[in-house]
């Protein structure tokens, strides 16, 4: 099994798109990098800038609510300020970012739970229980509220894979699993997420 | 007739990717074709869920609070800092020397030489160091100053210009002779 800490995919293009900054290119970015680590905030400022909403969106998955997304995503740019001294550029910072947000969010679902109940592994025997109902009948929420039901690594993998178009590579290496596990998570979350649906649509 | 496609390798053939292989049995096989579409629409439905968009100026707030809670972490000293003080005491030392004996270089270290058993030290002619010990001798009236508080920072900072370049040159010469 691959180390977590050593399987970061090597020579990653720039994956997740920022949508504020838009791409730069990778030397530019690590020239940003180098200057952060040498202390200077007002590179790390831009770099927030670019990843923002990256970042805060991917966390706005995992806990489905606007206060807690928000305190979360100022939690991983603060990691990724006093850890970017062991950041080696051998993925891009992007990649290592979402590293940074995934053990966020899921050291604050450890936390917090269970606020919604998680759904089992599988779902052989399915007890799904009413899921609490949304506020409105409006599918998105809908679905953003069956996805926080995700188990976690499943959860994880459809955030990753669908929201932020990253490779089956890039989200092994962020979750430190391999890509045959990454395809049999994103199978199941999808089959759950149906599941689910077609549980609140009764 | 090939095998049917796997469950892990749906989402792929539903996004137009998947093995050759795959693609040719999805395509002539009804069972595996409704399972593909059936994860397509899935897919869909999922991205369709748009995280939903904080107003405008909340990533200008963000970014402000960031910074404002990176202004109250202890400010990062750079890799280098702690040679500082090293750095400052060595200077001290090469000031008395360049000072006391107007050398320029730095000596440089002792050749290591394999002694005789029964010697302890090398024949004093042929022990560089004792070029050092020698400057550092007859700089007792610097050392003195240094003593009577005026402290490091106080005593470069009273050097005149000539002996400041003369010391400027002197650590260089020093630096570049460690490289070499």
């Amino acid at each position: 099994m691959t180390s977590p800490a050593l399987a970061l995919p090597l020579g990653l293009a720039a994956v997740g798109a920022p949508l504020d900054g838009g791409a730069l290119p990778r030397e530019a970015e690590r020239e940003e990098i180098e200057a952060c680590r040498r202390g200077e905030r007002e590179a790390f400022d831009r770099l927030v800038v670019r990843y923002q909403r990256d970042v805060y969106r991917l966390c706005y998955r995992y806990v489905n609510d606007h206060e807690d997304a928000n305190d979360l995503a100022q939690e991983v740019f603060l990691k990724a300020w006093r850890g970017i001294g062991r950041f080696r550029g051998e993925s891009s910072f992007s990649t290592w970012l979402y590293r940074i947000a995934v053990n966020a969010c899921l050291n604050f679902r450890a936390l917090r739970r269970p606020a919604t109940q998680e759904l089992p592994e599988t779902l052989a025997d399915p007890v799904l229980g009413a899921l609490a109902r949304a506020e409105s009948d409006d599918e998105a929420r809908l679905v953003r509220a069956a996805v926080v039901r995700l188990p976690e690594k499943q959860r994880a993998t459809l955030i990753l894979k669908v929201y932020h178009d990253l490779t089956h590579e890039e989200v092994a290496g962020i979750l430190g699993s391999t890509v045959g596990t990454v395809k049999a998570n994103l199978f199941h979350a999808l089959g759950n997420l149906r599941r689910l649906m077609a549980e609140e649509g009764r | 007739m090939t095998r049917h496609v796997s469950d892990e390798s749906l989402p792929d053939l539903a996004e137009g990717g998947g093995s050759d292989e795959d693609r040719a049995h999805a395509a002539g096989c009804g069972a595996c074709t409704a399972r593909v579409e059936e994860t397509r629409a899935v897919l869909a439905l999922a991205r369709r869920a748009d995280v939903p968009e904080p107003p405008p100026l909340y990533w200008e707030a963000m970014r402000r609070n960031v910074g404002r809670r990176l202004a109250e972490e202890p400010r990062r000293a750079p890799r280098w800092a702690w040679l500082t003080p090293v750095a400052a005491a060595a200077a001290a030392v090469v000031a008395v020397v360049v000072l006391t004996t107007g050398r320029t270089h730095a000596p440089s270290a002792p050749p290591e030489r394999t002694l005789a058993a029964w010697s302890a030290l090398p024949p004093a002619e042929d022990d560089a160091s004792l070029e050092v010990l020698e400057g550092l001798a007859v700089a007792d009236a610097d050392l003195a100053e240094l003593d009577e508080g005026r402290g490091v920072g106080a005593f470069l900072a009273g050097l005149s210009d000539e002996d400041d370049r003369a010391l400027a040159d002197s650590l260089r010469s020093a630096r570049q002779g460690g490289e070499s």
